[in-house]
């Protein structure tokens, strides 16, 4: 199943052209700099935009193409739509907000009094719109999204407008959405962390051009794309808890084909998880160092290394047995280990760098 | 109880007479009926000018704001000229449905109606332009058409503004004369709205402290409206939100 | 040379105005005092402002300051009403003109009837018709309308059919657009419209004969205006008055 989306609209100031494919069910981010397009897309999703040209195709079902014709009117097309701003209609308490495409949907699967508790909006039932806060109402707007029963769900920033601490408070809500939807979700953002806690696939847009697709595991351990020259930037590698060792405190975790230590985590053994590994954070050896602290000592291949002017420093891939990890180094450290590609390399992470995201 | 009947009767009379009471009632009568008739095809008109494209549309636009810019003894000389018994909307309204417009309260509400609705229908769009257009796309992602999002987004979003034009279409009413008394002419419990019986009072010498007298009335079922409409419009806001 | 060229050019429509005289007149002598103003104009004089309406209205105008040279009223009581107020220039007052008050109806649906005591009015208007006339509270044509009512025992049945016109030319609008099957009006309103025929003459004994006293206004009084009275009782303005339809004393 998939979410397959070609794009091609001229503005006067800027020309998007885009394809590509996300397996379905799962987060699609749509990642970018502001500009860059991404609205755009998801305006033509949605049918609020009638593209030059677009073909857009949920699971095999068509919601717009112009080659042969066929376009879905917005109201048509069952795609629940997160709009920045929230968009709740001020004239309507939570409640019948909530509704509103609840009753103009044929019956679906998800179930009023199922999101109402997904989102922890219970106590805000009765109460309008103009009396909650932006995360609150945030939250309100996903929940009347999903509950006008869409087979696709677009998120345009939606967490863009809120506070840092508004943020933190709703990320949980979207992480619990996104295991507990069988849902495919197109989500725009520039925010880098929503990407790590959220994205299953990543696709980046630039200058209304797609620079590359494909899994966030995959894409976020590329030293090619601009991606990587961000100061927070590191490879996402899905993992799975293998045991726990309570006397150490540590857990271990086995993902992209090697085992990684953590700090004792709650989970129970065999939940799945997914780890960050930002890049500055990541050692490179020759040989394993005696006597040192950290815990995770993994090897593999040295994949490309591409130079970071911006940062006069430089990114290797370090390839995985099914997987891999970005690290930052200077070219000195390049030269001193002589590294290059196709050699072996051994990869040194504490585990107290390592970040534990939620399945 | 006769005898309270009775000094009710006689405190009435003190206050106006019977023709005047008629002359109250008929207004009240003739306002409500222009503005229940004139508002929904205002709104109509309304929407259809800020929400559409079309070839005619300026003259349209134009056509609506002509009773504000004509002379009211004009527009009611229009107004006898089409609905009237030999005029083309008449002449089938009586063929058809044996109605009759001109001397009955049905032509003064017309009249009144007409006059009103180049301000009913600026009122109007006013506030559908100022309604976001954000929200209706929302309806739209939710499953709302057009009629949909126009019944449950569209128009209360834009209610306060709807108030207002039935409002002013009410003061105005109140005070309509040149197009009722040309097209409706001056009939006593039929169409002599209270404008028409001060203008018949102050033509007769001595008339002016009866003409006094309604004018007063006039003004308080003004300001009995505005009152009510500031009310609503509280309601309406707090509803909103705003 | 220029300069009192353009001097002049601004000064002469100043000059015109003072001299330019205004002419309240009612509503029945429209056209006949239209065809007087052009004649005035012909033999040089600037042209008249003419403001008709009912006699009712006008009068109660000039009470009110309205500034009118000349007055002509539809009757008496209203040119008796301003000489009360002393408003007009009593010396200068002359009943000019007389009428006859007839019975119209539409030109496409012609009638004859010999009006008298109880004639057929009631059935001409059918089960819901309206007479058309001015208001008998004030209008002249209305009043006349009511006394020969009144004298033809007409008046009690017929009081509430009325549709009570602001003057007399609203009510010939009305029978003639075909919303009143009868009206009452002048002879000389007849006259002038083609959508209207003469159904029956009322018979003069039966209201008060129709004048037409035409008088100069106090604070209008000037040697123009009296020039303008003059005019109207001489022969060029006689003849347009007779050609009209007017009784002419």
């Amino acid at each position: 199943m998939s979410l397959s989306v070609r794009l091609h609209h001229r503005f006067p100031s800027i020309e998007i052209d885009v394809a590509f494919d996300t397996p379905s069910p799962g987060v699609t981010v749509l990642f970018g700099p502001s500009g860059a397009g991404k609205s755009t897309i998801i305006a033509a999703a949605a049918g609020l935009l009638r593209a030059d040209e677009c073909r857009v195709a949920v699971d095999g079902r068509l919601l717009s193409d112009t080659a042969s014709g066929t376009w879905l009117a917005p109201e048509r097309r069952r795609v629940g739509l997160v709009f920045q701003d929230a968009r709740l209609f001020p004239h309507m308490s939570v409640a019948t907000n909530l509704r509103f495409g609840l009753r103009r949907a044929p019956d679906g699967r998800v179930l009023f009094d199922e999101v109402v508790a997904l989102l922890g909006i219970e106590a805000l039932l009765d109460r309008r719109p103009h009396t909650l806060s932006g995360g609150e109402r945030q939250r309100v707007a996903i929940g009347r999204a999903l509950l006008a029963q869409p087979h696709l769900l677009l998120m345009d920033e939606p967490l863009a407008s809120l506070d840092a601490a508004r943020k933190v408070e709703i990320m949980p809500y979207l992480i619990r959405l996104k295991t507990a939807l069988n849902l495919p979700v197109l989500y725009v953002t520039h925010a880098l962390d929503e990407v790590a806690r959220l994205a299953d696939s990543i696709v980046l847009i630039e200058a209304g051009r797609l620079l590359a697709s494909g899994s966030a595991a995959e894409i976020s351990a590329r030293a090619d794309l601009p991606l990587a020259r961000r100061d927070d930037t590191g490879a996402l590698l899905p993992c799975r808890i293998a045991s726990h060792d309570t006397d150490r405190e540590l857990t271990l975790l086995e993902g992209g084909g090697a085992a990684f230590w953590v700090p004792l985590l709650d989970s129970p053994q065999g939940s799945p998880c997914r780890i960050r590994i930002p890049a500055r954070e990541v050692i490179l050896a020759g040989k394993p160092p005696d006597a040192i602290s950290l815990h995770n000592i993994v090897s593999g291949t040295v994949r490309r290394i591409i130079a970071d002017p911006t940062r006069r420093s430089v990114l290797v891939e370090v390839g995985l047995a099914d997987g891999a990890l970005l690290s930052r180094v200077t070219q000195d450290a390049i030269a001193r280990l002589a590294l290059s590609p196709r050699k072996p390399v051994l990869a040194l992470i504490k585990s107290t760098s390592i970040e534990v995201l939620a399945g | 109880m006769p005898f309270s009947s009775n000094a009710a009767s006689r405190l009435n009379n003190l206050l106006l007479s019977p023709e005047e009471w008629e002359a109250v009632r008929l207004t009240l009568v003739v306002a409500a009926r222009a503005v229940g008739c004139g508002l929904p095809l205002a709104v109509l008109t309304a929407w259809v000018l800020t929400r559409y494209r079309f070839p005619g549309r300026p003259v349209m636009n134009a056509l609506v704001h002509l009773p504000l810019v004509l002379p009211p003894v004009v527009t009611g000389w229009l107004l006898l000229i089409i609905f009237g018994i030999r005029g083309p909307i008449g002449s089938l309204l009586y063929d058809w449905f044996g109605v009759r417009l001109v001397f009955t309260t049905a032509g003064a509400s017309l009249a009144c109606a007409v006059m009103t609705f180049p301000l009913m229908v600026r009122a109007v769009r006013l506030s559908l332009e100022a309604v976001d257009p954000g929200l209706e796309q929302a309806a739209q992602t939710l499953g709302a058409g057009r009629f949909d999002r126009l019944i449950n987004v569209t128009l209360p979003l834009a209610s306060p503004g709807i108030l207002v034009g039935a409002i002013v279409a009410y003061a105005t009413s109140l005070g309509e004369f040149g197009a009722v008394i040309t097209f409706a002419a001056n009939i006593p419990g039929q169409t002599q709205t209270l404008p028409l019986a001060i203008f018949t009072a102050l033509q007769v010498p001595g008339g002016e402290a009866k003409a006094a007298e309604l004018s007063l009335v006039s003004v308080v079922l003004a300001l009995i409206g505005l009152l009510l409409s500031e009310w609503a419009n509280k309601r309406l806001n707090a509803v909103l939100g705003r | 040379m220029r300069f009192l060229l353009a001097l002049f050019v601004l000064l002469a429509p100043i000059a015109a105005r003072a001299q330019q005289l205004t002419v309240f007149a009612a509503a029945s002598l429209t056209d006949a005092m239209k065809d007087v103003s052009t004649q005035w104009t012909q033999a040089g004089h600037p042209p008249l402002r003419l403001s008709f309406g009912s006699s009712s209205t006008l009068a109660l105008q000039i009470e009110h300051g309205a500034p009118a040279n000349l007055f002509a009223s539809a009757d008496e009581k209203w040119m008796d009403y301003l000489a009360g107020k002393n408003l007009i220039a009593a010396d200068t007052r002359k009943d000019l003109l007389g009428n006859d008050l007839v019975l119209v109806v539409a030109a496409d649906h012609p009638q004859h009837v010999t009006i008298g005591p109880g004639f057929i009015l009631l059935a001409m208007l059918g089960p819901d018709g309206r007479l058309a006339t001015g208001d008998p509270a004030h209008v002249p044509v209305g009043i006349y309308a009511e006394q020969s009512l009144k004298k033809l025992d007409l008046w009690d049945a017929v009081a509430p059919r009325l549709a009570r016109a602001a003057d007399v030319r609203s009510a010939l609008l009305l029978v003639e657009r075909g919303e009143a099957p009868a009206g009452i009006v002048y002879a000389t309103d007849a006259a002038v419209s083609k959508a209207v025929m003469v159904a029956g003459t009322f018979p003069a004994n039966t209201h008060d004969p129709v004048a037409y006293p035409f008088a100069v206004t106090k604070t209008g009084d000037t040697a123009d205006a009296r020039a303008l009275l003059t005019f109207l009782v001489g022969p060029e303005a006689r003849a347009i008055f007779v050609k009209r339809g007017f009784k002419v004393e």
